[in-house]
């Protein structure tokens, strides 16, 4: 009996010991490895959307195989959404500087009825925005609709005033940057106004095949 | 003429306590909405209101702030901000913009604006704003 108390709490003591080392190693590989958690898979469903030249881009399908970094905007908006396009603009020059490839960028209106390719248009070259690997996207209603619910982005149109004769109108709207993998999979997301956009760039480098 | 000269003189040394730097314009397309930037400093020794901002520039202009709830973004307007005694306040990205709404025209980089900034205790500011790439 007494030998038996002693053996187990023998065992006890010892797993008691060890485990602050087992948890400091599981920190460690976690740290090294730098893997990003696997989020939301989106690509089940395919949209087809048009890019600013008008020409049809089936997303996310058309984006398998490479690095995606997406977001959400409306043209009409005056001070957030520039901040989170200035941020994507910025990862792309950086990432183009180091010579990285197969990440393309993505920024999707949820106002698709005011902006068509021509407005995305102009918004992209007033910036001088590279398109080479930059699109700007825009949809029906009902898709676009149902692909920011996908992203789990909210976009919601405030109380139309009117100023004279002009209506005005504007969104309230989730602040996010989203990075996909190759296989379609939602990796990490940002505070698209706000991104710390190193960390952004090496999540990026992390993906890289 | 003296009369004129001294009339003159005396507007025209009339000293204003605010000053306004670093304006700046977001590029935007014409019919489309920009947002104005700047520092105002109130160098004396009472608090002013800044209530309006007029130009030619966009159709609809009003004083907006930039705000977060529940992890989301919107804005909203503002009919005046207070500045301090000796402080600036500063319009700044994600914060106080003045909004302008359908543009006249487009902002291109490197354009400049004028705008004209009404301030209870004082004359109006003329500032000029340059539009910036981003
Ligand atoms: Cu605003």
């Amino acid at each position: 009996m007494i030998s038996k108390n002693y053996f187990s709490n023998s065992i006890i003591r010892k797993t008691v010991s060890i485990l602050p080392l087992v948890l400091f190693i599981t920190i460690l590989w976690n740290g090294c490895a730098k893997k990003l958690p696997d989020g939301k898979n989106i690509s089940n469903n395919n949209y087809v959307l048009l890019n600013q030249d008008s020409t049809k881009v089936n997303f996310p399908h058309d984006y398998n195989g490479k690095i995606l970094v997406a977001t959400f905007i409306y043209t009409n908006c005056p001070d957030i959404c520039p901040m989170t396009t200035h941020n994507m603009q910025l990862v792309q020059q950086q990432i183009k500087s180091e010579g990285i490839k197969g990440v393309q960028f993505a920024a999707i209106s949820f106002d698709p009825q005011r902006d068509t390719p021509s407005i995305l248009k102009e918004y992209a070259s007033i910036r001088d925005i590279d398109l080479s690997n930059f699109n700007f996207l825009s949809g029906t209603k009902k898709n676009i609709a149902s692909l920011i619910h996908e992203f789990d982005f909210l976009a919601i149109p405030g109380d139309t005033t009117t100023s004279g004769k002009n209506r005005i109108y504007f969104f309230t709207h989730t602040d996010k940057i989203f990075l996909i993998d190759q296989n379609g999979i939602i990796r990490n997301e940002y505070r698209g106004s706000h991104v710390n956009r190193d960390k952004l760039i090496s999540d990026i480098k992390s993906l890289e095949d | 003429m003296i009369l004129l000269l001294s009339l003159f003189t005396i507007f025209n040394f009339h000293s204003q306590k605010a000053i306004v730097k670093n304006a700046w314009l977001r590029p935007a397309g014409k019919g489309m909405n920009s947002a104005l930037y700047f520092d105002i400093t109130n160098n004396s020794g009472k608090a002013d209101t800044l209530f309006g901002v007029s130009s030619n520039t966009a159709k609809v202009i009003q004083i907006h702030e930039s705000y977060m709830k529940n992890g989301m973004m919107g804005m909203r307007e503002v009919k005046y901000v207070v500045v301090k005694p000796r402080s600036t306040f500063s319009f700044k990205e994600g914060g106080y913009h003045v909004m302008l709404i359908l543009l006249k025209k487009t902002l291109k980089p490197g354009l400049k604006e004028t705008f004209f900034l009404h301030i209870k205790h004082e004359r109006d500011i003329k500032i000029n704003a340059v539009v910036k790439k981003n």
